[in-house]
């Protein structure tokens, strides 16, 4: 029977059982940094390479601004696309996201629209405070 | 059928010219300016100073420090002065609300009386398509005629102050903050220069000799001397190890000071040179290779890559006013590979006072290869323990955002009072709903029609705080480009309004905003209630879910569509958005602009008499940004089990936002709060409606309901035993 008080079913990652607070938030930080998964490794073999090789180019975008190379509308190109792509990667490796507030453990399984809503906004907050950093260091002027 | 088309093609062609007009107009958007504008010392051969002094027969090169340019016309052969023209960036690039400046030439005659204002060039998304032009135009030509030494600022005259006020453009207060500002600041540049305005007389500083020889460190740990650093990127050239230029500055008039830096009988030396009013501040530069004096410096000229300046007051050299510095004397000095002291000849300047040196360079645009200037400076402030008395007490006028918070403090206070109001409101939402029955939903409804009035006449008429898409793409740009704060603050309700909807969205999700408090969005449900309970409930419709659910996309792409085109061009996604008719309806209003946008908002406002919310739920951009993080929104409505099964909430739902399965999508759903009414209306809610039946045949009492939606459980007590005490 659906459970109204949830969008989708129910979901729980791995790491959801635990009871030590701080191997939780380390597991969550995780989770918001890293959108692969071992499970997402075995069936997406086929396309790891193309997904690495973008994390690669996207990592190069960061460092040639770091050394001022890139403009700043560049940056944020190479992040749109890299979003776009999270998106693609975490329906296949991590579909899941929480319901509710932050600091719960409630987690659905989550539908594209869900996921473009979580890695834009997650991702819009990580470009947003390492745009602002290499600008506040001076790596980055515009 | 031809006639047809060709009617049908006039009217397209008619609506594409009327919304293509205003940008037509809008010829200061983005406009190319020459490179040389910038730089050229023949400023008038690539700005049209001719618009300002008609009149006049030649202008002059570029002189003083800021720069101005001096208007003459031939008369009986004798050439006279007219006036002055200032190009604004050359004092100031204060930002307006794009984040660029509003690039003006600005004219005085020669008694100071702004003679002619033209706008050269501007960034502002609101006077692209939503204002004309013309506005800032009339704005401007409100100066025409007034002294510039004036104490002129934008809102009501108060003579009893002496403010003379300016007519602001409604819904573009920022832009016109901002405007006065350049204009007051570049017209006292030139003024001050040319000796329209008088120079502020400071007393002078009375010094407290300590007979003490501080070491370099022990200097610049005090203040005595202060760094200057120009990095590579600030003048728009690739990073590098190096600094462009590094400098060391300080004051020399104080005797502790100028003896450790000079050495006694040096520093005895100078002052002895010096008359009464004249100041010396020395100045060593220890990186970089680009020279403070200037690789252009002729003799008889003046040093037009430093200056100092106090309050309002620029003080610039001549070569009369340099000596040479071989030495400094204070031990732990670096090694410098330039240096130098300067003669404030002036009684205008004052040790007493803080004051600034600046370093005057140039900026490359990396994308353009265009130059333009550019000021860095470092404050500095003798220490009260070499002052008598200490420091003077300074009062520092009131910032431009702060000035508008005083003189609207108490439509800010109502302001705040409604948005804590509504969210106390809507916390109690519980209270509320409990109070309420299907058939009576006024201890809802009270508060929400209330918040819907105020906000369409006092927020959305009355202060034209209706938040928009615009804002956001403009945050972006801004954030791109130049970031102030104080940008942001000149209008408080907008900045107020945006803190209240991050808080809402990420507490409760997007529907107290939208469904509550938006100017638009409340006028659209307005119109829908007053015409149902007028008579017109039989023309209303709900689109099918299935409909629904495909429509409810389009605000997603809209605001996709939005935010891709703003990336590539911030001028045309602005265009775009006029998607939103909240400036017609509020900022704007319908009768100032062209039909076309009349009439979008007739046919939205139209429509929605007969369906709810069409807009918000189809088309609002702004809707569809703040329903993504909505998604993750701390405290939703609460569900049954059964709700899973009954439709009864779902059959209710005017946003549509229940599915199938009774699940509330809380990106769509506007927080009307009817379902949750049902969800303790025991005479309404089918499964509460069962329970409350079943508790009645079996003559069971009813208890009251629980946060779960149903009757707190009634649990048997075993009796205590006969003759027990406590």
């Amino acid at each position: 029977m659906v459970d109204p008080k949830l969008m989708t079913e129910p979901v729980k990652p791995p790491y959801a059982h635990t009871d030590n607070m701080f191997a939780l938030f380390a597991a969550e930080a995780w989770d918001h940094l890293w959108p692969w998964s071992h499970h997402g490794f075995k069936r997406r073999r086929a396309v790891l390479a193309a997904e690495f090789s973008l994390a690669i180019a996207v990592s190069i975008a960061w460092i040639l601004a770091a050394i001022g190379d890139l403009q700043a509308g560049a940056i944020i190109g190479w992040w749109f696309g890299w979003s776009v792509f999270e998106v693609i990667i975490r329906m296949g490796s991590k579909p899941y996201v929480k319901q509710g507030p932050w600091w719960g453990r409630v987690y659905r399984r989550a539908t594209l629209m869900d996921m473009v809503c979580y890695v834009g906004f997650k991702n819009l907050l990580i470009g947003a405070t390492l745009f602002l950093a290499l600008k506040w260091a001076g790596l980055i002027y515009v | 059928m031809q006639t047809l088309l060709t009617v049908l093609r006039h009217c397209v062609v008619s609506a594409a010219l009327a919304l293509a007009a205003p940008a037509a107009l809008a010829n200061a958007y983005e406009a190319h300016l020459p490179a040389e504008i910038n730089t050229a010392p023949q400023l008038c051969d690539y700005a049209p100073c001719k618009d300002i002094f008609p009149n006049a027969t030649s202008f002059s090169e570029r002189k003083g420090r800021p720069f101005y340019v001096e208007a003459y016309a031939e008369a009986d052969g004798k050439r006279k002065l007219l006036g002055y023209v200032v190009l604004s960036t050359d004092v100031t690039d204060l930002p307006a609300y794009s984040g660029k400046p509003v690039i003006t030439l600005i004219g005085l005659d020669a008694e100071g009386r702004f003679a002619g204002v033209k706008i050269l060039k501007h960034s502002e998304p609101i006077l692209l398509l939503g204002i004309p032009e013309s506005a800032l135009i009339k704005f401007n030509d409100q100066y025409l005629g007034k002294f510039v030494g004036d104490n002129i600022q934008v809102g009501q005259s108060r003579p009893e102050e002496n403010i003379i006020g300016l007519d602001a453009i409604s819904g573009a207060t920022v832009t016109v903050i901002a405007q006065n500002q350049v204009m007051m600041t570049a017209g006292a540049a030139v003024g001050r220069q040319v000796g329209i305005l008088e120079p502020v007389v400071r007393e002078q500083a009375r010094f407290i000799e300590r007979k003490h020889a501080p070491d370099w460190n022990a200097l610049v740990e005090e203040g005595s001397i202060k760094r200057l650093v120009v990095t590579p990127e600030q003048v728009g050239l690739p990073r590098g190890s190096e600094p462009f230029i590094e400098l060391w500055f300080g004051y020399l008039n104080q005797p502790d000071i100028g003896k450790a830096v000079l050495g006694a009988s040096a520093w005895s030396n100078l002052m002895g040179r010096l008359k009464e009013g004249e100041h010396a501040l020395f100045v060593v530069r220890t990186a970089g290779k680009e020279s403070f004096k200037g690789s252009g410096f002729v003799r008889g000229g003046i040093y037009d890559r430093v200056q100092v300046r106090q309050d309002m007051d620029a003080f610039t050299f001549r070569d009369l006013d340099y000596y040479n510095l071989y030495s400094v004397a204070a031990p732990g000095a670096p090694a410098f590979s330039e240096s130098g002291i300067f003669i404030i000849r002036s009684d205008s300047f004052s040790g007493a006072y803080p004051w600034k040196f600046v370093f005057l360079g140039n900026r490359v645009d990396r994308a353009t290869g265009t130059r333009s200037f550019a000021n860095f400076d470092a404050d500095y402030w003798l220490q009260d323990t070499y002052l008598e008395g200490g420091r003077p007490h300074i009062v520092v006028p009131d910032a431009p955002w702060l000035r508008v918070w005083k003189t609207r403090a108490v439509e800010i206070g109502l302001f705040v009072a409604l948005l804590i109001a509504v969210a106390a409101v809507y916390a109690n939402r519980d209270r509320l709903t409990r109070a309420s029955t299907r058939k009576n939903k006024w201890p809802v409804n009270a508060f929400k029609y209330t918040g819907w009035i105020i906000s369409i006449g006092f927020v959305g008429f009355h202060l034209l705080a209706q938040p928009s898409i615009t804002q956001v793409l403009t945050w972006f740009h801004a954030l791109l480009f130049q970031w102030t704060w104080e940008l942001f603050l000149t209008d408080p309700f907008i900045f107020l309004f945006w803190i209240f909807i991050i808080v809402t969205v990420f507490l409760w999700g997007r529907g107290l905003f939208c469904g509550w408090m938006c100017p638009f969005g409340s006028a659209s449900e307005l119109l829908y209630k007053i015409a149902g309970s007028i008579g017109l409930k039989r023309f209303q419709f709900k689109l099918s879910q299935r409909a629904h659910d495909r429509l409810k996309w389009l605000k997603y792409w809209v605001f996709f569509g939005l935010l891709a085109v703003s990336v590539f061009s911030m001028g045309l996604a602005e265009v775009l958005a006029e998607v939103e008719p909240f400036k017609t309806t509020f900022l704007v209003g319908v009768l100032n602009r062209n039909w076309p946008y009349g009439l979008f908002v007739a046919v939205l406002l139209g429509l929605s008499i007969f369906t709810e919310r069409p807009f918000c739920k189809y088309l609002c951009p702004l809707g569809a940004a703040l329903a993504m993080p909505s998604t993750f929104r701390w405290f939703g409505l609460r569900r049954k089990q059964e709700c899973s099964t009954c439709h009864a909430c779902a059959v209710g739902c005017g946003s549509l936002a229940i599915d199938k399965h009774g699940r509330i999508d809380h990106r769509e759903c506007m927080l009307c709060l009817d379902c949750m009414v049902l969800y303790t209306d025991d005479r309404a809610c089918p499964p509460l409606v069962k329970e409350r039946k079943q508790r009645e045949k079996a003559g069971l009492a009813l208890t009251p309901i629980g946060e779960d939606g149903y009757y707190i459980p009634i649990k048997p007590v075993p009796a205590r035993a006969a003759g027990s005490t406590r």
